[in-house]
């Protein structure tokens, strides 16, 4: 009965950020605004004191706002422009989450990528035999970073790690799939 | 895993960001060319007096506005408030002879509370799993349950889904039926405060 239409449209909403904040946020603001107009529009309709700005007050600031020194406008425009730009950008980016789906089976799995940093790192610190706090993992869309702080005096065989991560990443059925880097910092501890 | 219409939210951010764009790039290039600002601050002015006249003789056009303003605020707390919704406490719903092999003579309600001890209790067993959280959802017609379990540091995700799923099957054979479940691995502050296995 498990759907996988279902699953795979929950793996996806799942994996990425609805931009419910950001839409939010634009409405409200509007909100506050058109409040703010209809407010003023209903005072100046019944010839009471305007709240902030008259209605007349506001057209004709606006309409002799065009005869304003020219680089003044350029400025604000632009930077109006750039507040739009980054609007449509965000509007138009994917915008992960920082998660992946795993394979769909009897149930579909989304694992935070934190989660696989803590395994990887844990996996990095068993193979290497280092106190788990000398590992550092950062995990991007498609690339794994393990940094290891060597402890002074020991010498540390990179390549049992790389082995072990890899392996340990071999087991992950995780879209998108990672590739791991480990790298070993320059930086020692006293152990 | 809620209803949010994501495609709604994006197309509004657009729009918005058109209008803004379109506005300050309007601006801009209008101050730029010295032609078109005398041009257009010269119109500008001339319709200062006009305008202002309209907005004393005519008062209407105020209430208009006033008018728009609340249709306005009205759809966009509609569009505020119809997000994240699609929360379900109803797991399962079998009702009377719905189908012939189904008993007759009365309906069953099974809540996803139950649902929520039962696998609660089940999957916090393993030491790698923190906490759980079980919610119900409506997706696609469907009620669907979203576990969440807050792994411990250092968990393999791929055990603790195993584990999980293994979890799920019990669940499954009590019940008798399967409805569609997710299971998201988290690590979160419950993560870090609880500190690691230290026994391997």
């Amino acid at each position: 009965m498990s759907n996988p239409a279902l699953y795979r449209r929950v793996v996806r909403r799942e994996t990425h950020s609805p931009r419910s904040g950001l839409a939010i946020t634009i409405a409200i603001v509007l909100v506050v605004v058109l409040a703010w107009l209809g407010t003023e529009s209903v005072l100046a309709a019944i010839g009471q004191p305007a709240l902030l700005v008259a209605p007349q007050d506001a057209v004709t600031a606006v309409l002799s706002a065009a005869a304003a020194p020219a680089p003044l406008l350029v400025a604000l425009g632009a930077v109006v422009a750039v507040v739009g730009l980054v609007l449509i950008v965000m509007s138009l980016a994917p915008a992960r989450r920082g998660r992946r789906g795993a394979t769909i089976d009897r149930t579909a799995a989304i694992v935070d990528d934190r989660v696989i940093a803590q395994s990887l790192a844990n996996t990095a610190s068993y193979a290497g035999d280092v106190d788990p706090s000398q590992v550092t993992v950062s995990v991007g869309a498609r690339r794994a970073r393990v940094e290891i702080t060597r402890t002074s005096g020991r010498t540390l065989n990179t390549r049992e790690i790389q082995e072990a991560v890899d392996a340990e990443l071999a087991t992950y059925d995780y879209r998108p799939a990672l590739r791991a880097t480990v790298r070993l910092s320059e930086k020692g501890t006293v152990g | 895993m809620n209803s949010t219409n994501r495609f709604l939210n994006r197309l509004f951010v657009f729009v918005a960001g058109l209008v803004v764009l379109a506005a300050g790039a309007a601006v801009s290039v209008g101050a730029l060319l010295p032609d078109a600002q005398s041009t257009i601050s010269d119109g500008a002015e001339s319709a200062v007096g006009p305008a202002t006249d309209a907005l004393d003789a005519q008062p209407w056009i105020l209430w208009v506005a006033a008018v728009a303003a609340v249709l306005l605020i009205v759809s966009l707390l509609w569009f505020v408030f119809r997000q994240g919704r699609g929360h379900t406490g109803t797991l399962l719903r079998i009702d009377e002879a719905s189908s012939r092999k189904a008993p007759s003579g009365g309906g069953v309600t099974l809540d996803v509370k139950v649902a929520a001890q039962v696998l609660e209790e089940a999957i916090t067993r393993n030491p790698d799993v923190v906490s759980v959280d079980v919610a119900g959802f409506r997706v696609k017609n469907e009620n669907t349950l979203r576990l969440t379990a807050h792994a411990r540091r250092g968990a393999s995700p791929v055990e603790l889904r195993r584990s999980i799923d293994a979890a799920v099957a019990e669940w499954d054979a009590v019940l008798g039926t399967s409805t569609p479940i997710v299971i998201q691995i988290v690590s979160g502050l419950r993560t870090k405060f609880a500190g690691t296995n230290r026994v391997a």
